[in-house]
Parts: structure tokens; sequence; C-alpha cells
């Protein structure tokens, strides 16, 4: 259990970290920018605490946040892709898995890329259409919403197949 | 009756989500861009501070570039000096005759210029911020202008002890009255949102004709002294408005590299408001 946590605390750190000192200075085109820390979400185990859930996924948007300037931007969009993700799990994969499930590329490649696919654009999209409560301009934002997230799904699963190798290698 | 309570505590997650979906809501509504805290902006300390070391990590990479800028920058001020100075030699052969008049030549200087590094430039979306490493107690203050060698960078929207948070050009929210170089009319500089390399110059009356590569300047602003170079024009912009002229921009400051800049201190901004608000309230 606690090795669990400490493992949830690093990640959640590394990839704030990642997103605000790398990602964020990224702007490819000027259209796409990566939004991976989303993926501390997507690989939380199965079972996970609801609350835990929900309330490290607001924690997650709030520093975002005040790292980008953007208050309750990332917040907003973050909790409730963290409040639907316990439902589209059990949408893409079946409900026999073991219980610790932890949703990765290796346990069942197709499930575990549409589930990705649909957490990722829900997320852009909401994120998006937030922000273009201040500034709209529907053409723009929907360039925005493709190319960032076809970005952030190449780095998921880049990184998705790093880390099996390097857990599964030992 | 304990049916119910069961119900109710499992799914009690939901409410907490909800919550907080509401209050993040509340955060994107109620932050107005000019009256932000300080601690949700990355002008608190440890995402400043953060930004910082990153900033001095990163800032090797755009050295070259920056040290070309500067040299360019160095010569052209050789070149003023050396002009000023035979400028100053040719007064001083024929003030004899002024000198008796003229009490005291040196006028006070009006804009002092801070020097800081930028630490973080964020971009996300349309939503742009520059994060810089002078605050308080360096004598930064919100809305004093920003300027890089090149040009307009942007206003400074809030300031910690030992950083500030810059809004520049582009961001949708900001506005800058600008005007070609050799022309008189103003128009409005507005951000389309689209890339960190153009704007617009809009609201210019119909008769108004460029030609490319003109220079847009600052016009009357309270902020930043006046011809201080925005961008330059590079062709015909789009406008709703048929009664107006538009002109597409490319922005004299490059935001991708930006490392330095200066801060406009305008020493008598403080009696010029008040005056234009004394007036006002009458």
């Amino acid at each position: 259990m606690k090795i669990s946590h400490l493992h949830d605390i690093i990640w959640f750190v590394g990839l704030i970290l990642l997103q605000t000192l790398v990602l964020n200075r990224i702007s490819v085109f000027g259209v796409a920018v990566p939004i991976l820390y989303i993926y501390f979400l997507i690989k939380l185990p199965r079972n996970s605490n609801l609350f835990y859930v929900v309330i490290s996924g607001f924690l997650m948007g709030l520093i975002i946040d005040i790292f980008l300037n953007t208050p309750g931007m990332n917040a907003a969009a973050t909790t409730i892709v963290a409040a639907l993700r316990k439902p589209l799990i059990n949408v893409f994969f079946s409900k026999v898995e073991y219980e610790d499930f932890v949703p990765s590329i290796y346990t069942g490649t197709g499930a575990f890329l549409r589930y990705i696919v649909v957490m990722v654009l829900l997320h852009q999209t909401l994120l998006f259409f937030i922000e273009s409560f201040t500034f709209f301009n529907l053409t723009s934002t929907f360039i925005h919403i493709a190319a960032s997230s076809v970005l952030t799904l190449i780095l998921i699963v880049a990184l998705d197949s790093l880390m099996y190798r390097r857990t599964s290698g030992i | 009756m304990r049916n119910l309570i069961n119900f109710i505590i499992r799914n009690s997650w939901w409410l907490l989500a909800v919550l907080l979906i509401v209050f993040s809501f509340y955060l994107v509504f109620t932050q107005n861009s000019y009256q932000r805290s300080v601690y949700l902006s990355s002008a608190n300390r440890v995402s400043a501070e953060l930004y910082r070391i990153s900033g001095k990590i990163t800032s090797y990479f755009y050295m070259r570039k920056n040290n070309e800028e500067l040299l360019a920058q160095n010569a052209k001020l050789q070149n003023e000096l050396q002009a000023l100075k035979s400028y100053l030699n040719d007064l001083a052969l024929d003030s004899i005759q002024t000198q008796s008049f003229v009490g005291d030549s040196v006028s006070d200087m009006r804009f002092r210029f801070i020097p800081a590094n930028v630490v973080n430039v964020s971009f996300f979306g349309s939503n742009n911020y520059i994060t810089l490493d002078k605050g308080l107690q360096e004598g930064v203050k919100a809305d004093m202008g920003v300027v890089s060698q090149n040009g307009i960078v942007g206003v400074i929207l809030a300031a910690s002890d030992h950083f500030s948070v810059v809004i520049p050009i582009v961001n949708p929210k900001f506005r800058l009255s600008g005007k070609l170089k050799h022309s008189e009319n103003s128009g409005s500089v507005v951000w389309d949102g689209k890339d960190l390399h153009h704007a617009q110059l809009e609201q210019l009356p119909k008769h108004e004709v460029f030609h490319e590569g003109d220079t847009v300047v600052t016009s009357f602003s309270r902020i930043f002294p006046k011809d201080m170079i925005v961008g330059y024009v590079v062709g015909q912009g789009k406008t709703n408005d048929d009664n107006f002229k538009a002109f597409k921009i490319r922005l004299a400051t490059d935001f991708y590299t930006l490392q330095h800049v200066l801060i406009i201190d305008d020493t008598y901004y403080e009696e010029e408001y008040s005056l234009e608000k004394s007036v006002e309230q009458r």
C-alpha cells in the first residue's frame, strides 16, 4: 500500500515537472501542445478509491494551472475526466480482470488504445472549450484539439511502452 | 434509512467531484486578468523559483542568437553615439551665444529601464504569459511596459517580491494603440490567436495606405513611450467592419527565443495618471 502511494507521488510530481518545464515550451507549428499529465489518471489502478482519483485529478489540474497562469481551466477539465474515468474503464475493459488491474498497452493493446484515445480527446476537448470561453475561434480550436491530441497520444504510447520494458526487464 | 445513508456515503465522491468542478469554473470566470492573485499565478515563490532554474539552463540554447542580436544592437548604439557626439560638438561651437539663456539643458530622465531575464514563457492555446525574474523589490509594479531589444513585449500584470508576470502582445486580452510610422492615424494592435509571429493593426481609416515592410510604432499610450517599434506590415489584414481597414503585421519581438527584456519605469506615470483622473472627476 505504502509503496504504491510513493509510486503515485513520484509520478505526480514527475509529470507536473515534465509538463511545465518541458512540454509547455513545445509548440509544434504553433498549434500542437502535448498535454501529457493526464497519463497519471490513465495509469491509476482500476480499483483505486474514487475520492483519491477525483482529488488527485483536481490537484494536478490546479498545480498545472498555477504554473501556466490559466486559473481553473486545467483543474476543471481534469476533474471531469477523473470523475468519468471509472465508467470509461468499464466500457473498454472486461470486468473479469484481477483486482489491481492497471491499464497498460500490454494488457490488451486494442482496448488500451481505445481507452486512451477517448480519455485524451475528452480532456483536450474540455480544455480547449473551457479556454474558448475567453476567446472563441471555432476552426482554430478544432485544429488545436486534433493536433494536440495526436501529439499527446503518441507520447503516451511511447511512455507506456518504455515503462513496461523497464519493469519487466529486471 | 440505513440503505439511504449507505447509498449517500458510497456515492458522495460524485458530490465531491461536482463541487470541485464548480470551484474550478468559479476560478475560470472570476479571475479577471487585471486583479488576479499572485498566489494562483506563476509569480508565486515555488513555481517562479522552478522556472528560474530551468530558465537558467535553457538560456544557454539561445545564447548564440541573443549574442548576435546584442552585437547588432551594440553597433546601432555606437552609430547613434557617434552621430550624437558630432552633433554635440557642433552645438558646443555655437552655444556661446545661447548658454546665458538656457539654465539647465539636462532635462530629467523620464524613462528608467530595469533589465530583467525571462524565466518562463507559457504557451497554452491563446493564453500566453511571460514570467520575469524582477519584482517589487527591484521597483517593478503592475502596468509597467516591457520591451525587448527588438520591440514591444507586453505589460506587467502582477508582481511579487522577486518575480513578475507579463501579459504579452500575443494574448487576446492585450490591446495597444499603434500607428504606421509615417502616418498620424492610430489604430489598435490585436493578436488573432493564430501564431506568435503575427498580429493585426486594426481600426485604421479607409484611406490609410501601406507599403510592405512599413514600421508600426506605438502611438498615444500611458504605458509605452511614443514611437517604440511594434512590428512591420506584411500585408492586408482581415476585418469584420467595412468602415475600417486592417493590416497584418509581423511582430518585432520573437517570443520563441525571448531571453532578456527591459521594464520601462515611467517616473511621470503617477503624475499623469492622477492629473487625468482629477479631470475625469470634475
